[in-house]
């Protein structure tokens, strides 16, 4: 496996190579009467260490096109490849493989096992992983060594979140997804996971999607991909990107 | 307009279908086993009393040598006496081409003109015996049925020692012979065993009976002291050679049946009583869960504005239907087992009609009683989430007090992978639920043990009764006392291994007001064909003075060793005599008084003689032997042990083998239901944390390890538990059931436990195998959209 420097210099020397390419990615759900189409025809490149920003109104797609770069729904129709990954017609156990080797998720509800610890959380991921960090410097990365000890239920939302941020990065991903990770959080404490993200995207050189329907957080992102209606209606590269502190909303 | 929360109740139940099945058949088997234990014990008790009303009885019995028939005027003069029925019978032997088995019966006497007052006979097929053809009789319907006799049938008696022939006009049930049985073979042999009703005359002439009498039945006045009239019936025979009154108690056929009564209303309440304990146990557990479970609806329910007792209602309501559905099943599965268990018990008791009764209270009961267990056991779930505050009911259940298990986190969790130590932590936190689940799959196991003990206790039965204590292949009975000589004669048979003489007379035992009728056996010293034994199977030497009892009758009487009883010798000379209780035999099958031979021979005042022979026969020459026996004199009637074995095989056994599944069976869905309830429960409540679990790239079978190790947990505390539930519910039962006939004795083979173990094991193998399909179709998209 290359590290990511090596790859951030590969970069630097050749036209950048895209690691995810979707092509006619399209989703329905349901059949008949009660079909549901959320994605239409969606192409897409991402490139190594890119923070992309997925902005749109709910029930626009992102959250489908999440699963599927994730490897946690499959595509109707269409191909997504990562790497050489194919994303689409995998079976559960090579998404199962995908998605412990390269992926890190954030979601909306934390997801964090209650009877296990802080720590426990992170090192579930560690155990699992095949060159993970150790999982109390995961934990100094978001801010919250300090708390390895306790249980999911004696943190705060933001700190949850936080230890959701830390368990997605300790596998060293080479991807980062996270889902309204700020949704269920107020400004300061959204910013302090916001700023745990950054940090991981700019020091691991992750490549990082975050879905929000929140455009504030937008001003994070190399690019922003809007969705509409299950399409991506518009693209816009961000060549200022502001730091997590001086994001407002 | 249909109430929308009953729409609920109806979705509800059809989404959780398995699960409603699984609780269902719980109250499946309480309410199949309870219609089936209660129908056959009324079943029975209906028509026995039918039929002793309807044939009338008779309340007491006696037996003399040889009364004039007088002195049935003087026993109807006995105050509180009702009817008296004079009549003759006495034991007869049957020649049959197709057979070298002496087949041995009685014959009893009709009235001259139409039915006896006392135990009248209801015709089966045929009918009543011409009063002008003396040679007409009537059969016992059990042995015509065995040997296909047909009407018109010629018959060859052996009475008195002379060849008759009879002929066959009909055949009866007769409430003296509802079980019919010859002494020391505790089940009905119908081929070997028969009974025939024939014309007054023809019998007492056959035995120089004219004008006299040597068996009477009497009824009792209402209100009349038993005691007194067998008293003043003993007074007024003893001069005839009374061989002591006696009433229904004592009478064989009657006393079998009470005996099985007995033992029916014990299981008639007990078993029931187990199963709807565990059953609404269970309940308790499986719907406190799925209440549980569903709180976060109930709390939207409670923030529309829906009042508690509304709430409370819509879960009694899907509770109730659980227990509706469930007690269809049982009432049919019930009704089917009774059906069944009822035709097995026509082998054994003789009824004009016995059939399964299904009285509808009994149906009514049996839904009501499941019903109000259901409820009953769901009600503390549904009180204890109908009162709490919505928004407490709209958060998780307060996760289990983590902080107690710290030391799981410094010590286990860095050598133990972390599924595991979920699981941990999950099982702990909850201390209550899991003991509770843990006890509801150990309650799994006596069940199943239950079933499989019968069958060890039956082989024990067996092998000690027939292999250890009887150990000839053979008994004869003679028709009068014989000598050594007849021994002689028996030993140099080709093909006799073994012959050994046995002297065994009817007794009376007496201790106070108690009294025991039962038959002395007089073995010789170092008799090797019957062989007493303790309680540890070791042989117990026969005493040269006194007596030995079967443990049965010294706990009836209250006799220990060391202690005096009164025997009357209810044969011959009537000789009373007081004797000591020498020794205590564990005997299983029958209950009797074994003394050495000649000290019986001495009682009787009688020289060296004997009335039964024990044998041991070379197998392969075994027709030689009986052919031989055939044509030997004063041979009243013969018993083979291998016949006999394989008749109780293909009764006791078959019936054995039925509950035994029966069992099994219900033990085995009890665990089914118990494990998959309690991993489908477990799944529905961490649903979102196992899909976590998978999305962060855990593989299935690393999900499925938190939720089958919690459960492989309660099971390794299960099984030991319910083996050991098994088997103190098992000694509660035995001594619950010893009756006079026969005792079951605690025996539980290892591999019974084995099996248990392993139906167990299976049955939840079955549950993870359904949980883990569940796993693996886990929605992970569709969970994350959702909140915990």
């Amino acid at each position: 496996m290359q590290t990511s420097e090596q790859e951030a210099e590969d970069s630097a020397a050749q036209p950048p190579v895209p690691v995810f390419v979707a092509r006619g990615l399209s989703k329905v759900y349901g059949s008949g009467d009660s079909q549901v189409t959320a994605l239409k025809n969606v192409d897409l490149d991402i490139r190594q260490g890119e923070f992309i920003v997925l902005l749109g109104p709910s029930g626009s797609g992102k959250s489908t096109l999440l699963n599927i770069l994730g490897g946690l729904d499959a595509p109707t129709s269409g191909s997504a490849k990562w790497r050489d990954h194919q994303l689409t017609g995998a079976g559960d156990t090579e998404l199962t493989t995908y998605r412990r080797e390269h992926v890190g998720f954030v979601f909306q509800f934390y997801n964090l096992i209650p009877s296990l610890s802080v720590e426990e959380n992170v090192r579930l991921v560690a155990q699992i992983a095949s060159d993970p960090m150790d999982p109390k410097e995961a934990l100094e990365l978001v801010g919250l060594s300090h708390r390895a000890r306790h249980f999911p239920s004696q943190l705060s939302g933001g700190e949850q979140q936080r230890v959701a941020v830390a368990r997605a990065i300790v596998k060293r991903p080479d991807i980062l997804l996270c889902d309204e990770p700020t949704g269920a959080l107020d400004v300061d404490t959204g910013r302090l996971v916001l700023a745990a993200i950054a940090k991981v995207n700019a020091e691991l050189g992750t490549t990082t999607i975050v879905i929000t329907h929140n455009s504030a957080i937008a001003g994070m992102a190399d690019r922003v991909l809007r969705l509409s209606g299950g399409r991506i209606v518009k693209e816009e590269p961000n060549p200022d990107r502001v730091s997590a502190e001086d994001v407002q909303w | 307009m249909v109430n929308v929360l009953d729409i609920k109740v109806v979705r509800d139940l059809w989404s959780m279908r398995l699960q409603v099945l699984s609780i269902a058949m719980l109250v499946a088997a309480g309410v199949a086993v309870f219609v089936m234990s209660v129908s056959n014990y009324r079943a029975l008790v209906g028509a026995m009393e039918s039929h002793y009303r309807n044939e009338r009885f008779a309340d007491l019995f006696a037996g003399t040598t040889r009364a004039p028939l007088v002195i049935a005027d003087r026993l109807r003069e006995i105050d509180g006496i009702g009817i008296v029925e004079p009549r003759v019978a006495k034991p007869v032997r049957i020649i049959r081409e197709d057979t070298n088995l002496p087949i041995s019966g009685r014959i009893i006497s009709l009235p001259a003109e139409g039915q006896p007052l006392l135990n009248r006979l209801h015709l089966v097929q045929g009918r009543w015996p011409d009063p002008l053809h003396p040679e007409e009789v009537i059969i016992n319907a059990a042995y015509a049925e065995a040997r296909a006799v047909r009407m018109g049938q010629p018959v060859e008696v052996v009475l008195n020692g002379r060849l008759q022939d009879f002929r066959v006009v009909g055949s009866a049930l007769s409430p003296e012979f509802v079980f019919a049985t010859r002494s020391a073979v505790p089940l009905p042999d119908d081929r070997n065993f028969v009974v025939l009703w024939a014309g007054e005359d023809a019998v007492a002439s056959a035995f120089d009976m004219k004008g006299a009498f040597n068996d009477v039945a009497m009824t009792i006045a209402p209100g009349s002291s038993v005691r007194h009239v067998l008293d003043e019936v003993d007074r007024l025979l003893a001069p005839y050679g009374g061989t002591g009154a006696y009433n229904r108690g004592d009478q064989p056929s009657h006393r079998f049946l009470e005996d099985e009564l007995a033992e029916q209303e014990t299981l008639s309440i007990f078993m029931p009583s187990v199963f709807f304990g565990i059953a609404a146990f269970l309940l308790n557990v499986v719907i406190g869960r799925m209440v549980e479970a569903q709180r976060g609806q109930i709390a939207s329910l409670k923030a529309l504005g829906f009042a508690n007792g509304t709430i409370a209602l819509h879960y009694f309501k899907l509770v109730t239907a659980i227990a509706l559905l469930g007690s269809a099943v049982g009432l049919v599965l019930g009704c089917w087992f009774a059906v069944g268990v009822v035709g097995s018990y026509r082998a054994f008791f003789r009824f004009p009609s016995l059939d399964a009764r299904f009285e509808p209270w009994l149906l009514v009961a049996a839904t009501l009683v499941s019903v109000v267990a259901a409820n009953l056991a769901a009600a503390t779930s549904v009180y204890r989430i109908a009162v709490l505050p919505p928004a407490e009911a709209m958060r998780p259940a307060t996760p289990p007090a983590l902080q107690t298990f710290a030391w799981l986190q410094t010590m286990g969790s860095r050598v133990i992978p972390l599924q595991y130590i979920i699981a941990a932590r999950t099982t702990l936190g909850r201390p209550i639920r899991t003991v509770l689940s843990t006890i509801g799959i150990a309650l799994a196991i006596p069940l199943i043990l239950f079933g499989l003990y019968w069958f060890d206790a039956i082989d024990y039965m067996i092998d000690v009764s027939f292999s250890r204590i009887e150990r000839g292949d053979a008994f004869l009975t003679f028709t009068e006392p014989v000598s050594t000589d007849t021994l002689h004669e028996l030993k140099a048979l080709p093909g006799v291994l073994n012959a050994e003489l046995q002297r065994v007379v009817p007794v009376r035992l007496r201790v106070g007001y108690r009294t025991y009728r039962t038959s002395a056996i007089g073995l010789d010293p170092g008799s090797e064909l019957r062989v007493p034994r303790d309680k540890a199977l070791q042989p117990i030497s026969i005493p040269a003075d006194g007596i030995m009892l079967s443990r049965q009758i010294a706990s009836q009487l209250d006799l220990h060793v060391g202690d005096t009883v009164s025997i009357d010798v209810l044969e011959g000379a009537r000789a009373v005599r007081e004797v000591i209780v020498r020794r205590i035999s564990d005997d299983i099958l029958g209950s009797s008084v074994t003394m050495d031979r000649s000290a019986l021979n001495h009682v009787m005042r009688e020289g060296p003689v004997a009335n039964v022979a024990a044998l041991r026969i070379d197998s392969a020459q075994s027709e030689l032997v009986w052919s031989r026996i055939k044509s030997m004199p004063r041979i009243e009637g013969s018993s083979v042990k291998a016949l006999w074995l394989s008749l109780f095989n293909d009764t006791i056994g078959e019936m054995v083998l039925i509950g035994a599944l029966i069992l099994a069976g219900f033990g085995m869905l009890i665990a089914i239901g118990v494990v998959y309830n309690s991993a489908r429960i477990a799944l529905q409540e961490r649903a979102w944390e196992l899909a976590g679990l998978r999305i962060i790239g855990l593989t299935r079978r690393e999900v499925s390890a938190v939720i089958v190790s919690e459960l492989v947990a309660e099971l390794v505390v299960a099984i030991p538990l319910g083996l050991l539930i098994g088997r103190y519910l098992i000694e509660l039962i035995a001594s619950a059931r010893a009756s006079q006939s026969f005792q079951i004795p605690v025996v539980i083979d290892p591999s019974s436990y084995v099996i248990a173990l392993l139906l167990v094991i299976a049955a939840a193998f079955a549950s993870f195998i359904m949980i883990r399909r569940r796993i693996d179709t886990l929605d992970l998209v569709a969970v994350l959209k959702t909140r915990d």
